[in-house]
């Protein structure tokens, strides 16, 4: 079981982290527009729809990396000191109430929209049109991938229940990652414990 | 039983606020449905209290009760879903969310915090509580480039809160520098708390920057100012730095020149050069550090050369406009763009630039958006007529409007005819062009800048010299790129969208002169970012639903009515305001806060006859204090994960306690001198 919550996990984060280097391209992209309009003055019309749509393309299609990886903003007041158990009980809750209700309408949703897109072959509105219809299929696509990853974090959640401990997560680079940033500045364990030697004098 | 108090604190909330609810829901005379948005927001409190997260909370629950607004129609429910996540999608002004959060997250990477930090606590090593002055000095600048809180606090504790402890400050003063300054970030533009707040308010970003620089760099000036006092007055918390602390040891040939030439640092290296044989050192190291030492005269003297420049130049465009009115081409107004830093260029009359081609209606240039502010006294050399993709102007039409959709940005004179301050003469856009004499402002200017000059030389040490050097390499790019990418925003070159990409671009360029530059570092950027961004930008999408689905039910207007009948005078209703959302900033975080409450307190504004603008500036300055205040103060938590087991948490969180105070008292500054954060906006924009 675990071995296939780990591959779906894989999964949402390989998409995610392929679109994530829209980002490279975005600031390429707009640098590349800037310098071309001041510098060279040939703006282009379509790049500011080209721009939005990188731009949603990365944050849709992050939604179930950043799921996986535990990374959607959480109200912390309470949350951190539950037990394992409370904690999966609340989250199992809520994803039958709110989260995969709300998620399968998107994708619903988002899928009839894109299809109607798709009918009428849609197209941005600037004088050098872009095809906007593959823009809309981010939606139902990104809800999918969010619907799967929610369906692998409720089988957590039931195992976290029966366990009494939340089942492991791959790693994966954080914001703040405390040991990447010792080695950055160069300060080890041992310097920071040798800092208690400063106790009794800073006390006073 | 520690836990067991958190616990109730949270839930005794809870209970208060479900409990609330039901008691306006039973004192109402009669039930109606915007009674069933209020304990929807009741509700969406509850559940974010109780840590599922927050998009899809306020997803689902926007969804059940948009299914209840519309009278259980599936079908307009999906519309408004999908077309909410859309919105967000398509939302020009959250792009540039990612774009500064890449940014952040390379400029981190570069790796200059410690160089930044030992160059700063040198260069203010003679200040009072210098070490604390320079952490402040050091989370202000390197917070406000990246604007990730979490690793500035930690960096900060890694680097600076050792040193302090062991130079003997006391714990409480080093824990509240650090922690106070490392959330400087969320403030000083370009933040993204700013970019959500104008997102979610409808406030021109740009003007929300302008208007928050002054106010963010007041509480930073307010920290230092509280530092120093401390220090000055109760020297055993933050005692002078020991003569060891304070040495600075010159490199080897460095100190052979020195000790030949004792003295100041540029006579001594002319000295070491015309001497016949170098005093026994390569000509090529002295060539190198009297170009270092000699930047700054050259920086001033090209500054000087630009605006001198610019002042005395004719105005091409008015040439150029008054030659295209004369042949009454009406059209012409679009896309003149000339490159920064071509001051000299002439535009060929008539010929200059591009022509939009008249009826290219939808055609939508970024530029349009940032429309153009030509900053008084600055430099006339960027110029850009608002190039609106097809809005026909005719030249010399007064009073130029901005296209629908700008920021808001007027030109300071109006018209396409506006001057730099000091070029005087509608007659010189003859043929000839001769350049018109300096105004004496240049000339004041020209000498107070050579004092300085004369000044910063005569007290250059060969010490001082290799201080210098090390901000050089440390503080200044950060702050060129910070000013840049403010700049450009601020004064209209450039959209905040464009700013932040080449911020971005700026974070690489930063990454690679500091030899940080791997693969490794842009994967992990780009995944950070688009976690981030994910993070944010889904919240987004969950409100857009959440606020569609309390607007449907008449929840907003229910608000409102109550509201008004409290009768609150303008200052009541900004106290209470204000106060509501302090206090919602216990339990909940600064997005949160401002994506969800936002929505309900903008529309009430107006009532009041508040700005939006200034009221956006007292909220963000409110939210500091969210990160500061128990028990959600994620700063206090970063910090204690690298502090010394010695340091408790509740000596961190009373150490906050004095720089939450002054933000206290910051929010009552800005409050009684709104000029504060409005002067700069309306002097650039003329709001």
């Amino acid at each position: 079981m675990q071995k296939l919550l780990l591959a779906v996990d894989r999964l949402s984060s390989w998409v995610g982290q392929a679109f994530a280097w829209a980002i490279v391209l975005l600031t390429a992209l707009i640098t590349w527009e800037v310098f071309s309009r001041y510098a060279l003055n040939k703006p282009h019309d379509w790049a500011l729809n080209a721009q939005i749509m990188l731009y949603g393309l990365l944050f849709m299609s992050a939604g179930a990396y950043t799921l996986a990886k535990n990374g959607h903003v959480r109200g912390d007041v309470l949350y951190g000191f539950f037990q394992p158990r409370t904690q999966a009980t609340v989250d199992l809750v809520l994803y039958l109430l709110f989260f995969l209700p709300g998620i399968f309408a998107l994708t619903w949703a988002g899928w009839d929209y894109a299809l109607e897109s798709l009918a009428i072959r849609e197209k941005t509105f600037s004088a050098t049109p872009l095809p906007l219809y593959p823009f809309k299929f981010v939606i139902p696509f990104s809800g999918a991938m969010l619907l799967l990853q929610g369906l692998v974090e409720i089988i957590r959640c039931i195992a976290c229940i029966r366990d009494g401990e939340w089942p492991s997560r791959e790693q994966d680079v954080e914001e703040v990652d405390v040991e990447k940033l010792k080695k950055m500045v160069k300060v080890s364990d041992e310097d920071i414990a040798a800092l208690a030697a400063t106790a009794p004098r800073s006390a006073k | 039983m520690k836990i067991r108090r958190e616990l109730w604190f949270g839930f005794i909330l809870m209970g208060l606020i479900i409990l609330g609810t039901a008691g306006v829901m039973l004192s109402a005379e009669q039930l109606s449905r915007g009674h069933l948005g209020l304990a929807m927001l009741a509700l969406v409190v509850v559940a974010i209290m109780l840590g599922f997260p927050t998009a899809f909370t306020l997803m689902g629950m926007g969804m059940i009760f948009t299914w209840f607004a519309y009278d259980r129609d599936i079908t307009k429910t999906l519309d408004l879903m999908v077309q909410s996540a859309f919105k967000v999608m398509s939302n020009d002004v959250l792009i540039s969310i990612p774009l500064f959060v890449f940014m952040g997250y390379l400029v981190e990477r570069a790796n200059l915090i410690e160089k930044l930090f030992r160059s700063l606590h040198l260069a203010l090593a003679r200040v009072p509580g210098s070490l604390a002055v320079a952490t402040l000095f050091t989370c202000a600048v390197f917070a406000t480039a990246t604007g990730i809180v979490g690793a500035v606090v930690t960096l900060m504790g890694l680097l600076a809160f050792p040193q302090m402890l062991r130079a003997g400050y006391d714990v409480k003063l080093s824990a509240g520098a650090i922690t106070a300054g490392g959330c400087l970030g969320i403030l000083i533009p370009p933040s993204v708390m700013l970019i959500v707040y104008g997102a979610t308010a409808g406030v021109s970003v740009v003007q929300l920057y302008a208007g928050a620089l002054f106010p963010g760099l007041m509480l930073a000036g307010l920290y230092i100012i509280y530092v120093i006092l401390i220090a000055k007055f109760k020297p055993e918390l933050a005692p002078p730095l020991s003569e060891e602390g304070r040495r600075i040891d010159l490199p080897p040939l460095m100190s052979r020149v020195a000790a030949a030439f004792p003295g100041a640092a540029l006579s001594g290296l002319l000295l070491a050069l015309k001497g016949r044989n170098n005093a026994n050192i390569p000509a090529s190291y002295l060539l190198k550090q009297l170009l270092a030492a000699l930047l700054p005269a050259i920086i001033v003297l090209g500054l000087l050369g630009l605006v001198w420049n610019s002042v005395t130049r004719p105005d091409p465009n008015l040439a150029y406009s008054a030659q295209s009115g004369a042949a009454g081409t009406g059209t012409s107004s679009g896309g003149l763009a000339e490159p920064p830093g071509s001051s000299g260029l002439r535009e060929p009359p008539g010929a200059g630039g591009l022509r939009e081609p008249p009826g290219s209606g939808g055609l939508r240039e970024p530029s349009s958006r940032g429309g153009l502010a030509e900053p008084p006294g600055a430099s006339g050399g960027l110029r850009e007529p608002p190039a609106s993709g097809g809005l026909a102007e005719p030249p010399g039409a007064s009073s130029l409007r901005d296209p629908p959709g700008a920021d808001g940005l007027r030109e300071p004179s109006g018209g396409g005819l506006s001057e730099p301050p000091g070029s005087s003469g509608q007659d010189q856009h003859a043929t000839a062009l001769p350049h018109v004499p300096a105004p004496t402002g240049f000339w004041i200017g020209a000498g107070a800048a050579a004092v300085a000059l004369i000044a910063f030389y005569a007290v250059l040490s060969f010490q001082r010299f290799e201080v210098f050097k090390m901000l050089l390499s440390s503080f200044f790019p950060l702050v060129v790129l910070i000013l840049s990418v403010l700049g450009s925003i601020v004064f209209g070159l450039a959209t905040p969208t464009e700013a932040a990409a080449v911020g971005a671009f700026g974070g690489f360029l930063l990454a690679a002169a500091y030899r940080q530059l791997t693969l490794t570092v842009v994967k992990d950027s780009a995944f950070l970012t688009a976690k981030t961004s994910a993070m944010v930008c889904w919240l987004f999408v969950g409100s857009s639903i959440f606020s569609a689905a309390f607007a449907l039910l008449g929840g907003q207007e229910l608000v409102e009515k109550w509201v008004l009948s409290m009768n609150l005078s303008k200052t009541e209703f900004l106290i209470l305001s204000q106060v509501i959302i302090f206090l919602l900033g216990w339990p909940l975080e600064w997005t949160e806060i401002i994506v969800i409450f936002m929505p309900i307190f903008i529309p009430l504004l107006d009532n009041f006859g508040v700005d939006p603008l200034f009221f956006g500036l007292l909220v963000a300055l409110n939210l500091q204090t969210a990160f500061l205040s128990p028990p959600v103060a994620m700063a206090a938590f970063y910090l204690k994960g690298v502090s010394p087991p010695h340091v408790t948490l509740n000596q961190i969180f009373r150490g906050m306690l004095p720089f939450m105070g002054i933000q206290v008292f910051a929010i009552v500054l800005l409050y009684v001198l709104p000029e504060i954060g409005l002067w700069l906006p309306k002097t650039l924009y003329g709001r």
